[in-house]
């Protein structure tokens, strides 16, 4: 049994989501915030998940982090070495969706020495009649820079556990990968 | 006194931010480097290394994986307080090969050596053996 620890960063374009699929995930999808309250600097929610079919867990620190511009940059000082990464956009908008590459590459320079697993969201999954993203586009995009999709909303409280669940799971096949390496070393 | 397992000498590893059972803390003090503790996820890691009295020590070796930046501290107090910085090192990382770094201490007496890895060349590092002479 071994319990992992992964810094998850949670970004994305300003009204996304963020706060709410964050604030869903934490209280089990009990608590749907519907007025819209805007993140200026970094929340950091914790909780921990079972990995299926074993006996560890991974406890994710979840850095809920600003989408305006204006705050990004005192933001990035918090991100330190992030572990996973959860990239949030709204598919009734197609500019959040535009926003994501700049997203991932601002989160990737962070990291220079590890490939950090990550996940797209496509949030408000709800409004079909407004829907500007499709989901073929969204997935092909994701896959081509080595992220798992998925879609949620957070307002039918739909979906809200597979992003988190989906990271968990990565980090810990990546921590089981690493532990062969070093075995293998000596 | 190289290559004699620490834990044969009465050391103790008092403290460890991460435990997986089955790579335990005390794998650092074992002497051998086949076995080993691997830190769990995010930086910075530590673990502190009791002595069963104070000695003197003129150097210590790492045998270590993916640590990219490692601070060093001693504390001389009997209840591993007061620690102060002795050393900073800045790691190679070698793909498939241990890292080994020595780390001269010219003598210095100490009862708690405190290792800090601030980063790493991937989320996860392990600790295979430290020695002292």
């Amino acid at each position: 049994m071994v319990k992992l620890r992964a810094r998850c960063l949670l970004v994305g374009d300003p009204a996304v989501g963020k706060s709410a699929l964050c604030h869903m995930f934490r209280s089990d999808g009990a608590h749907f915030q519907k007025n819209y309250s805007m993140t200026a600097g970094v929340e950091l929610l914790v909780k921990s998940i079972s990995i299926p079919e074993t006996r560890d867990s991974v406890e994710l620190y979840i850095f809920d982090s600003a989408g305006r511009e204006t705050f990004v940059e005192a933001c990035e000082k918090l991100w330190g070495q992030p572990s996973v990464l959860c990239l949030v956009f709204d598919v009734s908008s197609e500019p959040s969706f535009t926003s994501c590459g700049r997203w991932l590459e601002r989160v990737r320079a962070h990291c220079p020495d590890s490939h950090i697993p990550g996940v797209l969201v496509g949030n408000k999954s709800d409004l079909s009649s407004r829907r500007e993203v499709e989901t073929s586009v969204a997935l092909e995009w994701a896959q081509s820079q080595g992220l798992e999709y998925c879609e949620t909303s957070t307002k039918e409280m739909e979906n809200c556990e597979a992003p988190f669940l989906t990271l968990a799971q990565a980090f810990h096949a990546s921590y089981q990968d690493r532990l062969q390496t070093i075995q293998n070393l000596t | 006194m190289i290559d004699h397992a620490l834990s044969s000498l009465g050391a103790q590893v008092v403290l460890a931010t991460s435990c997986d059972e089955k790579h335990p803390p005390e794998n650092i003090i074992d002497g051998n480097i086949e076995t080993f503790w691997i830190s769990t996820g995010m930086f910075p890691q530590e673990f502190i290394i009791r002595f069963a009295e104070s000695m003197k020590i003129s150097l210590v070796t790492l045998h270590s994986y993916n640590v990219k930046t490692l601070k060093i501290e001693k504390s001389i107090s009997d209840d591993a307080t007061d620690f102060e910085p002795i050393s900073e090192k800045q790691l190679e990382h070698i793909e498939g090969h241990l890292q080994t770094t020595d780390i001269p201490l010219n003598g210095l007496t100490v009862t708690h050596l405190r290792f800090i890895v601030t980063s790493g060349f991937d989320h996860f590092v392990s600790v295979h053996r430290i020695s002292i002479e």
